[in-house]
């Protein structure tokens, strides 16, 4: 059973120092892009959603472990990602393009 | 043949052929499980996007009336769990109990915290009648679609509050069968899907954060 | 007994394997080895559990049957015959919630894929055996919620629940949907269970290009419960809230949507009926081939389609709102998408008819219900294909033709294939054999009741008659009439069915552990089987339907127990030299 008995990752306490310290440096950097830094509106929710998801990266890959594990798990947190991006894009193609309710009337 | 697996122990069920098996059965089925919660809250966020598509301007004014400050402590308190559980895990993995009974002590205590600013930031809003839905009594933001931002808010924050608690009581489940030694470097299984769970709370709360307080 | 070996080549390893033939008569089963009601009902075995479901799926069946025999009664006569109107719509509105969340979502996965899905994997159990035996509760307790409605007003929005009505109707709407919410963690959890399962329970040998079709069924099921049930879940909760704190996120008064209600409901409820079909489409795969004695043709075209369905089915959901409202762009978008939806499950079609090409094809009951579901389905898809233009739909939506268009594939495929499933295993389940004759005419009697009542559907709703109507105006009379004589029909074929499998149980003959010649695994266990299924750990060399093999090389297994295999799917069995 060559490879099997697999060592289950263990990660050093600096190493999660070192995330959760990224974490909060970001939690800081987006309050203060938000509050202090004005940047024009379609933007700044690109600056938002952008650190979020460095944070949300961050906390799935080192405190999940995500980085260390399997393949399939990481596939499965994409995949509800991309499902529910699906759902979104979809729905917004209805509530984004209502002009009139039945073109011709 | 193989040399059979050195993680036989007393914790395997039956139905398992070693514990590597067991605890990766364990893991998939836990992520199996976060793929529901994250569509279960990505419901809400297709709420909160079409409506903050129809209504830019009522997210933001409605925003102002959420407490940024709040809101980051918060988010700072529960980054700040996220690490004690993931120390949890690592002491149980290095058959520290002590190190494990601890970093869960401090999880819960964080998560204490987390609820109990959630709770003056809700007893602040229903002093001043911002209600969810047709309750909405608010004199300061008039604008005619209001309700639906605090419904939305109310039922985003109320939803994963509700998370925050049972991981609450999660975790404490988790320490009393620490304090009866359960966990070991054998065997964690329990720990590490509690942390799994306890990381996804804390990533929702990456997003609902600056989508519902930083829109300025 | 016959020791084999199987050889190494490359990196492959090797296992020392020996035959296990099942033996006849056990005298150890599940059944009786623990006894009595209270150990069926804290059982975590699988078995027991499947067989649970499946009592409380057909008590549920059997309700909703009952209300439906009500409704068509109703429509003997254009006015009112014998209940009013109020009474109509609660009817045909538990008639619908039953029949969809109770019966057909819960009944092939969790009943008989329950019993079936570790067999086929050579497990001893499903990978969670204590949250299978909590979703079985949750499923309780979501009927109690339900019942507690019928008791108190009942409901009559519908099974759809579509707002506005909903937020405004004096029934019990709120007790229904917080009983589906909690059916839908039942149906979450058997999912979650079944995923781990597959992957990471499969005896020696199983390889992903040998898991039985059943299984890769019941995994893109799974996959489709576990992504779109989260949204019911969410949905539920949101009307819920919308009646209690009037949220305003549905009411177009308060600046909301109440179309934006149909993108979440959709988003579950079109993929729910993949849930529904997918399942039914596995049994079909093993039964055809057990009854053709041949491979099945196009092995991975079928495995790869079932996933298909399950993605595709996801982009369609819009087709329900083609009337409602909803953008022209939309509109466009998902009547092309939903034409793609066919070509998968044409895919299946074609390839279920290319193994019957040649086969030496037994004609027992299981087969014939797989003839008729290739029938109904058909015409349940092509219909659906029809509806799914823009232009036809508008004429026929909430028509009867979408009434008969569902029941052709939920009853003429999802039920048909169950029956199909239930009439195969019943032997392995309950180690009794059924009446054949008795069985054959309760499937003749199902296929003329169900063609009696549906196709005239199909006629009345392009003239125009719509669905949910409690009068009609006379032209439709005949239609509806012959309808309600077929119910009828379907009614009694139903019966003997109850009947005949009542009476096996009580005096039928002693099933022989493989009646069909089946090559699959669950047949290589004792009918019924012993409580861990096997009593050694089974080894497969050969797909499940390598009939062309003979059967001693499908009844190996571990010579010694303790020679170690950690995970299934590393090991592959190259050959094996009997000696
Ligand atoms: C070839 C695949 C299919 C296509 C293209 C298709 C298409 C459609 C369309 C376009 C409608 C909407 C009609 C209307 O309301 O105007 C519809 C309704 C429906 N279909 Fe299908 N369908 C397919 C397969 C299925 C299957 C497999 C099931 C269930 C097992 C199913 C169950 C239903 C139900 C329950 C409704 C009516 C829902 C309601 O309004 O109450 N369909 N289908
Ligand atoms: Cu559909």
């Amino acid at each position: 059973m060559s490879g099997q008995n697999h060592e289950h990752h263990v990660s050093s306490a600096g190493q999660l120092w070192a995330v959760a310290a990224g974490l909060f440096i970001l939690t800081i950097l987006t309050v203060v892009m938000a509050k202090f830094v004005a940047i024009p509106p379609p933007f700044d929710v690109i600056v938002a959603l952008s650190i979020a998801l460095v944070k949300a990266f961050l906390v799935a890959a080192f405190f999940m472990n995500l980085y260390w594990d399997t393949k399939f798990n990481a596939m499965l947190l994409l995949m509800a990602v991309a499902f529910f991006i699906l759902m979104v894009s979809i729905t917004l193609l209805d509530m984004l393009y209502r002009v009139d309710v039945v073109p011709s009337f | 043949m193989a040399n059979h697996s050195t993680t036989q122990t007393a914790h395997v069920q039956h139905h398992f052929v070693d514990g590597d098996q067991q605890f990766d059965t364990a893991k998939l089925g836990m992520w199996v499980f976060l793929v529901n919660e994250i569509l279960f809250f990505g419901g809400l966020f297709m709420a909160y996007i079409v409506y903050r598509a129809w209504y830019p301007e009522l997210f933001t004014e409605a925003a102002l009336e959420l407490n940024t400050f709040w809101g980051a402590v918060n988010t700072i308190v529960l980054i700040g769990s996220s690490l004690t559980v993931a120390m949890a895990i690592r002491s149980a993995q290095k058959n520290q109990t002590k190190g494990l009974k601890i970093n869960l002590l401090i999880t819960i205590g964080l998560a204490i915290v987390f609820m109990v600013i959630k709770g003056f930031e809700y007893s602040h809003k229903f002093h001043l009648g911002i209600f969810p839905g047709q309750f909405y009594s608010y004199e300061g933001l008039q604008h005619a679609q209001a309700p639906i931002f605090f419904s939305i808010y109310y039922m985003m924050t109320g939803i994963h509050a509700l998370h925050v608690i049972i991981g609450i009581g999660l975790m404490m489940w988790i320490y009393v069968r620490a304090r009866r030694g359960e966990f070991g470097s054998d065997y964690y299984t329990p720990v590490e899907m509690t942390g799994l769970y306890w990381h996804l709370v804390d990533l929702i709360w990456i997003f609902l954060f600056p989508l519902l307080y930083l829109i300025e | 007994m016959a020791t084999a070996e199987a050889s190494p080549s490359g990196n492959m390893k090797t296992l020392q394997v020996k035959r296990y033939k099942p033996s006849e008569n056990p005298k150890k089963t599940y059944l009786t080895e623990e006894k009595g009601l209270w150990s069926w009902l804290t059982t975590v075995d699988h078995k027991k559990i499947g067989l649970m479901y499946l009592g409380s799926v057909t008590f549920f069946f059997l309700l909703g049957g009952a209300l439906a025999l009500l409704l068509r009664t109703e429509l003997l006569t254009p006015a009112k015959t014998f209940i009013e109107a109020d009474t109509y719509n609660q009817f045909f509105t538990l008639h619908g919630a039953i029949m969809v969340f109770f019966v057909l979502v819960p009944s092939i996965p969790a009943a008989l894929g329950n019993f079936i899905l570790p067999m086929q994997l050579g497990a001893k159990d499903v990978a969670f055996p204590k949250l299978n035996l909590t979703s079985f509760y949750i499923y309780v307790i979501g009927a109690v919620f339900t019942f507690i409605a019928l008791a108190n007003n009942g409901l009559d929005t519908g099974w759809t629940f579509y707002t506005p009505y909903s937020t405004d109707s004096t029934s019990s709407v709120i007790w229904v949907t917080l009983g589906v919410f909690i059916l839908g963690f039942s149906s979450i959890l058997t999912g979650t269970n079944f995923i781990a399962t597959i992957h990471k329970m499969r005896a020696p040998g199983i390889t992903w290009g040998k898991l039985p079709l059943n299984l890769w069924a019941l995994y893109a099921t799974s996959i489709i419960q576990i992504l779109a049930t989260p949204v019911l879940a969410i949905t539920l909760l949101l009307l819920t809230m919308e009646r209690v704190l009037g949220m305003g996120i549905f009411d177009a008064s308060m600046g909301g949507d109440p179309i934006l209600f149909q993108h979440f409901f959709w988003f579950y409820s079109h993929p729910a009926v993949y849930i529904m079909i997918v399942p039914g489409f596995g049994i079909i795969s093993e039964v055809i081939t057990t009854f053709s004695k041949k491979h099945i043709f196009g092995y991975w075209a079928i495995a790869l389609s079932s996933l298909a369905i399950a993605f595709i089915g996801f982009l369609v959901w819009g087709h329900h709102m083609f009337t409602s409202g909803q953008s022209g762009v939309a509109t466009t978008i998902f009547s092309f998408l939903t034409f793609l939806v066919g070509i998968p499950t044409g895919i299946k079609i074609l390839n279920w008819v290319a193994t019957l090409y040649k086969g030496s094809i037994e004609m027992k009951t299981p087969m014939i219900y797989v003839f008729i579901f290739l029938f109904l389905f058909s015409i349940g898809g092509f219909t659906g294909i029809m509806l799914g233009s823009l232009a036809a739909d508008i004429h026929l939506h909430d028509t009867y033709y979408v009434v008969a268009h569902f029941h052709y594939v939920m009853m003429g495929g999802t039920l048909i294939a169950l029956l199909a499933g239930i009439h195969y295993w019943w032997p392995k389940m309950t180690g009794k054999m059924y009446n054949e004759f008795q069985a054959k005419i309760g499937a003749a009697l199902i296929f003329i009741g169900f063609n009696m009542t549906f196709l005239p559907q199909f006629i009345m709703g392009s003239q125009g008659m719509p669905r949910r109507y409690y009068n009609y105006i006379d032209q439709f009379t005949i239609f509806h009439q012959t309808s309600t004589l077929g119910s009828y029909i379907l009614g009694v074929g139903f019966l003997l069915i109850a009947w005949y499998l009542f009476r096996s149980l009580m005096s039928g003959e002693k099933a022989p552990s493989n009646p069909w010649g089946s090559r699959g695994l669950e047949w290589q266990a004792t009918s019924p089987p012993d409580l861990h299924n096997f009593d050694h750990t089974p080894v497969v060399i050969h797909g499940p339907y390598d009939y062309h093999k003979p059967m001693e090389e499908f009844q190996l297994g571990l010579a010694n127990s303790h020679n170690g295999h950690g995970h299934a799917e590393d090991i592959d069995v190259e050959k094996v030299s009997a000696h």
